[in-house]
């Protein structure tokens, strides 16, 4: 048998860097959050052949003292925390003190930087995985690395990677994570020697514009929300702007990129009243609290974190999301820009568009090709927060009968959804109000309406329990036994009693009278492994409720006028005003727009009018 | 060849009492046929499902010896819509064809060959044999079948409990909240008990096929099947593998808030209190104080049913909450012109029985409203 031995200085990078640089990307990632933490401005990054060849990314941040250059490259070195203390509260990306080491151990990297009071710039290298001895070089500030080669001396490794179109898309994502995060910093990319982005400094919805394009920002909701020391800033993706895949999915926590199961939880759980099961939303989102208040050393990319208060923070984003997509607040009502870019307030939540909207190509960036083109629809969130008696004041007092209604001298005061025109095909709803022609999907719209109405209805009231005079028993686990003990006491405000019968089994005494006839052994486990991982915060939004809210669902499709059914102009107005009182009725149950706008405009452009 | 000559009604009759069985979607060409087996002048028709199995006879003029499988359902529609006044006659034409004449109206059917058709095992051994009158047999049946789960998981409980214990016959049925027994007793004694659960879709055939006389049917227990037999059918059916909950369990004792009202008004007064239930859980409150039963319910709309009976009662006041169509369902389903209603504490369960009937029990949950 072999003996236990110390491995080589080079192995052991050369393991460490196998968790940390994965693909040029990872190393991308790396050097990007270098640059950010010594405070850099502007960022460019050369790639050659997807980054296999050559990552070179020159920066203008404060640079690395001489004497620290040769310390730099070796492992287990960093200037960015010297203690327990500063690792529990690290803001800054990085803190491993091993990124440049174990990139060095894998490729051929030169690093050259000028501190900024040195006189001159120093330069080290790293090849064949020797360290050189610092030489003398010609830089005006900041740092340069070079990363050629990548696992040139891991050929294993080498296998593994992609085409060099794959591994720059691969690149070309991590720099879209950072630089989402870092709209203080320009940054500009060059694959092969052409620039193939360039970002400007800008402020973070700018730079979201810039990165996920016009589409995704007109469709989104902004948000801006803090209580205590969280806030939760960015924008949500309307229902309507879903994705197949999780692709435009960005969480952030203090600026870093991660994906969080907690988090991703209370994000899915926001949109599951108004997404289809199959359908991703859509998000650019940044959750910031104290460092103190997240460990980011779970593991070594970084992408996992771990709360301090779970829970809490959970309940936040959940809530806070909820809110932004259920419609409850003003938001901007008038062309197809998001509000921000005609403002483009820093940080500035969303303000009514009482100002027309500038030309497009006034942004830095967006204004290219396709700014100026267009968007054939759009659609604006409701003034849901209005009480609905509200509408009832403006409709009676405007609202005159249809045929003797002269729509110029209205118009401007009409409600957001206007008044109703005509039917189309017993399908649409033609409506008019101050932008041109609103056109209303009749059965999704009321199907909404119904179900938030029964939602509502069911919550103001206490839930009814049905006890079971067949308890059904069934075998679980000890941890299942214990979150049973725990929370009987929340479980039974919900409806259930779920008590042990031995130390191996529990049985479920009582359901909720609505889920009488659901698969109570199901449901029950389905229950105690939500409260286990979410607390008992997600289970409001969890098994349980996602159970009950299926068969209200169901209720309200069936209660909802189908197509085909003539309305008269009176009960059209009714629905519309409906509408604008309704949370989330902007997207029918499935996730699916329940109307659209046909702005004036836009009907113009179609008839070339004016041209 | 001609098979068979007869009045319509001949074969309609026994034809509709086996076409119950046969599933309208089959990934078995056959099981969508009837079995047609005609010997002797004595015409019989099989239809089964693979775990039910119904045959009915029926003594047809002018037949020769033939047997043939033809899809249940045509040959069903095709004698229903066929003149009441015209005799039907099959002929046997070519090999995979019958053909069907009355009057005017000509049919060419496929048929499938009768060795093909699955026919459920007769098993070893004689079992449990016993014989009772089928309008007894029909009524214990109607009296507890509507307490059946209806495809629950629980597969057990999607079924009819049927036990042999000494001379006593016992059947229930339960969905997990509420429970329905009733009892009979047997001349002779069994030799050794036995517990079958019958599948919900032969106890709801059997109730068709069973006629309301005295006439007796005689019923064949064995290990894994079940055979109901009349001169004119015979009903064989698989039995559920599983345990059935331990009924006599959930029976209480010593419910003291006890009263006796008659069917017809409380099942009334529930129907009409039911209009304004929510439509999800259906619950009802019943208010009892001296002398007067209240019923109230309400929906989501806020809106509000009230119904007060007057009862012979002098115990306690009880405030409870039921799902009404719990209540509805047992009501509904009793032969009795009075039943009497027994309360424990408002979590306890309620019992309703017949007065002067030691059989009969019905046992539903309260409901937390």
């Amino acid at each position: 048998m072999p003996h236990i031995q110390l491995l080589p200085d080079l192995l052991v990078s050369q393991i460490a860097a196998g968790e940390v640089v994965e693909r040029p990307a990872s190393a991308l990632k790396e050097l990007l959050e270098n640059s950010l933490d010594a405070n850099s401005r502007d960022i460019r990054l050369d790639l050659e052949e997807g980054g296999i060849k050559l990552i070179r990314l020159v920066d203008d941040g404060v640079g690395i003292a001489p004497d620290d250059l040769k310390l730099a490259l070796t492992r287990h070195a960093t200037s960015k925390i010297a203690s327990l203390d500063d690792l529990e509260r690290v803001a800054s990306l990085g803190f491993r003190g091993e990124a440049l080491a174990s990139i060095a151990s894998v490729a051929r990297l030169t690093l050259t930087s000028r501190y900024a009071e040195a006189a001159h710039a120093w330069k080290v290298g790293a090849l064949d995985g020797r360290l050189h001895t610092p030489e003398p070089a010609a830089l005006a500030r900041g740092t340069v690395v070079e990363v050629r080669d990548l696992f040139f001396n891991t050929p294993a490794r080498r296998k593994f990677l992609k085409s060099p179109p794959t591994e720059y898309a691969h690149c070309d994502e991590a720099l879209r994570r950072v630089a989402l995060a870092h709209p203080e910093c320009a940054f500009t990319l060059a694959h092969n020697g052409r620039v193939s982005r360039r970002l400007a400094v800008s402020d973070w919805q700018a730079r979201a514009l810039d990165i996920l394009g016009e589409d995704f920002a007109a469709a989104a909701r902004t948000l801006d929300e803090a209580a205590g020391p969280l806030r939760l800033y960015g924008l949500a993706g309307l229902p309507a702007y879903s994705r197949a895949g999780r692709d435009a999915q960005y969480l952030f926590v203090n600026g870093r990129f991660v994906r969080d199961k907690l988090l991703s939880h209370a994000v899915r759980e926001a949109y599951r009243d108004v997404l289809h099961h199959e359908r991703h939303p859509a998000y650019v989102l940044f959750l910031e609290l104290p460092p103190e208040g997240v460990d980011v050393n779970v593991h070594p990319a970084k992408t996992e974190v771990r709360f301090r208060d779970g829970r809490g923070v959970h309940q936040f984003v959940l809530h806070v999301l909820e809110r932004a997509l259920g419609g409850c607040r003003e938001s901007s009502a008038g062309a197809s820009l998001p509000s921000w870019v005609r403002d483009g307030g820093e940080g500035a939540p969303i303000t009514p568009a009482a100002s027309p909207a500038p030309a497009y190509s006034s942004h830095p960036l967006g204004g290219g090709g396709s700014g100026g083109v267009p968007r054939p629809w759009t659609q604006q969130p409701l003034h849901a927060n209005e009480p609905a008696p509200y509408y009832q004041m403006v409709a009676d007092a405007l609202a005159p009968p249809a045929e003797i209604r002269n729509p110029q001298s209205e118009i401007g005061a009409a409600p957001p959804l206007g008044y109703a025109l005509a039917q189309l095909s017993g399908i649409y709803i033609l409506a008019e109000n101050a932008h041109g022609l609103i056109v209303v999907d009749m059965h999704a719209a009321h199907e909404r309406i119904l179900y938030e109405r029964i939602k509502t209805a069911f919550d103001a009231r206490a839930v009814a329990s049905q006890p079971l005079l067949i308890p059904v028993v069934f075998a679980a686990t000890g941890l299942e036994m214990a979150i049973a003990e725990e929370a009987g006491p929340a479980l039974a405000e919900m409806g259930f009693e779920i008590a042990p019968v031995s130390p191996t089994h529990l049985a479920l005494r009582a359901v909720p009278a609505m889920l009488k006839d659901a698969d109570g052994e199901r449901l029950a486990r389905e229950l105690l492994k939500d409260i286990h991982e979410f607390g008992l915060v997600g289970v409001h939004g969890g098994a349980m409720h996602a159970r009950r809210n299926e068969l209200l669902a169901t209720l309200a499709c069936h209660g909802a006028v189908r197509a085909n059914r003539k309305l008269g102009v009176p009960e059209m107005n009714a629905l519309l005003r409906d509408m604008e009182g309704t949370l989330r009725a902007d997207q029918c149950n499935h996730g699916r727009p329940t109307w659209f706008q046909l702005t004036l405009s836009d009907l113009d452009k179609l008839f070339m009018r004016g041209q | 060849m001609l098979v068979l000559k007869t009045p319509k009604d001949a074969l309609l009759k026994p034809l509709q009492a086996v076409a119950g069985v046969v599933e309208r979607k089959h990934t078995l060409p056959i099981l969508s046929n009837v079995l047609v087996e005609v010997v002797g002048g004595r015409a019989t028709f099989v239809a089964t499902d693979l775990e039910l199995q119904i045959s009915t006879s029926a003594e047809e003029q002018g037949a020769t010896d033939a047997s043939f499988t033809v899809s249940a359902r045509k040959l069903l529609d095709i004698c229903r819509s066929l003149p009441d006044a015209e005799p039907i006659s099959l002929e046997i034409a070519g090999e995979q064809q019958i053909k069907i004449q009355s009057g005017r109206s000509r049919f060419n059917l496929q048929t499938l060959p009768a060795r093909d058709f699955p026919k459920l095992q007769i098993p070893d051994g004689e079992g449990l044999s016993f014989s009772l009158p089928q309008g007894l047999v029909k009524r214990l049946l109607a009296s507890v079948q509507y307490a059946m789960a209806v495809q629950d998981i629980r597969y057990y409980l999607n079924g009819m409990l049927l036990s042999v214990q000494g001379t006593r016959l016992t059947v229930a049925s339960t969905d997990g909240h509420r429970l329905a027994v009733d009892a009979t007793d047997l001349e002779q004694a069994a030799v050794e008990g036995v517990d079958v659960i019958l599948p919900r879709k032969t106890v709801l055939e059997l109730g068709k096929l069973l006629g309301d006389d005295d006439e007796p049917v005689e019923i064949q227990i064995n290990q894994n099947q079940v055979v109901f037999r009349r001169p004119n059918f015979e009903l064989r059916s698989k039995v559920v593998d599983g345990k059935f909950p331990d009924w006599q369990r959930v029976i209480p004792v010593g419910h003291d808030k006890v009263f006796v009202i008659a069917r017809q008004r409380l099942l009334q007064s529930l129907m009409r209190a039911a209009i304004l239930t929510n439509e999800k859980y259906r619950g009802a409150r019943l208010a009892l104080t001296a002398g007067s039963l209240r019923i109230a319910c309400s929906n989501n709309e806020q809106e509000e049913a009230q119904e007060e009976l007057d009862i012979d009662y002098d115990g306690e006041p009880l405030d409870i909450g039921f799902n009404v169509q719990y209540l509805q369902d047992a009501f509904n389903n009793l032969a009795s012109d009075t039943v009497q209603c027994s309360f424990g504490d408002p979590t306890s369960s309620m019992l309703i029985t017949i007065p002067g009937d030691a059989n009969f029990r019905y046992v539903v949950m309260p409901m937390r409203i």
